[in-house]
């Protein structure tokens, strides 16, 4: 593997010889919470717009008329506080807003958006609607 | 399927299937000057299906579906069966092409060499490569740019361009009628109107050309330049390339020597006619 | 106490391209593309003369190398195992 020179701070001098070389480039270890390893993670979100018009029920059809809690997970219907289930898919735009904007759904219950913004942000592969997340948000 | 057309763009043959015939026909009327695939053969096919069966001719609702299908994806209106079959399109090569190295970018080329504009949807890059096909330069693609893993050139992928909203004026004042499809309302992107490419465009679909600038346009209120790390470059590549994870070792080698070789420019423009202006501008430069 | 052992053993299958003083790395065994920055590559480099735990591999990087701060290498490892760039022993 190629190694890079290191930081600034002067190169390195070969003693006479062979000897061991009598400064050491200077090398930053970095803080603690920075990251220094990145990995790329396949995309769609970039193209989503042009090859999919996706919708996310909210909740998924394994749900059973189960609600939503504040925090997105679901509960026994009725539960006090918690948001029913919307009676139609939410369209990728109104996701996107929802997500990025607080922008209440048409036809919702403003102060059950932040309920249904949460059950959509814990969807798992394999749960309906979760491609359709994915090629929403960005990475 | 009950109707068929087959459809030769660039280095890619399509099939498209579909249970209506309207839809085809836009479609064929769209994409008349271009040729058949050869020995009929297709690389990718689409099916236009409803969806359910009593969907076909009941609230007729259009399912994209094809080689490569998309879990969760909604299905579309019948009026609105062109935009369906070019999704369906868009949907194969984001998904199925192994061929090239996909990047969603719009592509154009002048003097043998090629601009490539990539960034967020919605930033214009569409409209600028139109633009641009219509004042000297050749349009390969507005969507997907085909990068030739051995030869590092880009090859042309000249679909009819999507325009949205207000970017169909400025086209429609820049060109004949003859050259759109019909004017789709209330999609699901909003108003959308597809422009067939020139015949220079058309004429040149086998033609690529090897990349000299790279350049992430964006609507900014005032007109700004900067330069992107190459890092960073490489990067938004990445992410800009539905199928760059799944290339391997030929994907990492042609994208790090694209990025290595190729200059890159992040611009912010207020209106078309500047970017027009800076894409010029730029290309001079470069060419110098 | 020293920890762990790390063995960066497929060094050897590591396509690397230095861009702007970061490195892109793409690893064959798993397909996957890194972008590293220092002192992941000199961690690396440090690795290929043998597996090594946190104490050792401080060793070899001082001797080629002037820095302080020498707690942040577990963090730095951590980063380069969950990227599947070296392993435990």
């Amino acid at each position: 593997m190629s190694g890079t020179d290191g930081q600034a701070g002067g190169g390195q001098e070969a003693g006479d010889k062979g000897f061991a070389p009598s400064r050491r480039t200077l090398l930053v270890l970095g803080a603690a919470a920075a990251s220094t390893v990145v990995t790329v993670r396949p995309a769609l979100a970039q193209t989503a717009g042009s090859v999919m018009n996706c919708e996310i029920p909210v909740p998924g059809p394994q749900a059973g008329g189960q609600y939503i809690a504040a925090d997105g997970s679901l509960v026994a219907p009725g539960t006090a506080g918690a948001a029913p289930p919307l009676a139609r898919p939410l369209r990728g735009e109104e996701v996107k807003s929802l997500l990025r904007n607080g922008v209440t759904p048409a036809g919702t219950d403003p102060t059950s958006a932040q309920a249904y913004a949460n059950y959509i942000r814990r969807l798992q592969a394999g749960m309906s609607g979760f491609t359709c997340y994915a090629s929403l948000t960005p990475r | 399927m009950r109707h068929r057309l087959d459809i030769q763009i660039g280095p890619v043959a399509f099939r498209i299937g579909s249970a209506w015939k309207a839809p085809l026909d836009a479609l064929g009327r769209l994409y008349a000057a271009y040729p058949k695939p050869a020995d009929g053969l297709a690389d990718f096919t689409v099916r236009l299906e409803p969806e359910k069966p009593w969907r076909r001719w009941l609230r007729p609702s259009v399912a994209i579906k094809g080689d490569y299908i998309l879990p969760d994806a909604a299905p579309l209106a019948l009026a609105h069966g062109l935009l369906a079959a070019e999704m369906g399109m868009n949907l194969q090569m984001a998904l199925g092409q192994k061929n090239y190295l996909l990047l969603h970018a719009a592509t154009v080329e002048k003097d043998g060499r090629v601009l490539i504009m990539t960034g967020e949807s919605g930033a214009g890059k569409s409209t600028l490569a139109a633009l641009l096909g219509e004042r000297g330069w050749r349009l390969m693609g507005d969507e997907f740019g085909l990068l030739d893993m051995d030869t590092g050139a880009l090859m042309p992928f000249p679909r009819a361009v999507s325009l949205k909203n207000g970017a169909i004026r400025v086209m429609e004042a820049e060109v004949g009628a003859d050259r759109f499809g019909p004017r789709l309302e209330d999609t699901p992107k909003g108003a959308i109107r597809h422009m067939r490419p020139n015949d220079r465009a058309i004429a040149g679909m086998g033609q690529g050309g090897m990349p000299s600038l790279l350049l992430f346009p964006r609507f900014g209120p005032a007109e700004a330049v900067r330069g992107v790390g190459k890092a960073e470059i490489f990067m938004r590549l990445t992410q800009a390339s539905t199928n760059y994870v799944s290339l391997g070792r030929r994907g990492f080698d042609a994208l790090a020597r694209l990025v290595e070789t190729v200059p890159a420019l992040a611009i912010d423009y207020p209106d078309t006619d500047t970017a027009v202006g800076l894409v010029e501008a730029f290309w001079r430069e470069r060419a110098a | 106490m020293a920890g762990p052992t790390y063995i960066a053993d497929d060094l050897y299958e590591l396509v690397t391209v230095p861009l702007d003083g970061l490195s892109l790395v793409y690893h064959e065994p798993s397909g996957a593309t890194h972008i590293v920055a220092p002192p992941a590559p000199e961690i690396l480099e440090a690795l290929m003369e043998g597996p090594a735990d946190a104490t050792e591999l401080l060793r070899r990087l001082h001797a080629r190398y002037e820095f302080d701060g020498d707690e942040v290498i577990h963090v730095r490892l951590g980063e380069l195992e969950e990227a599947g760039l070296v392993r435990r022993a």
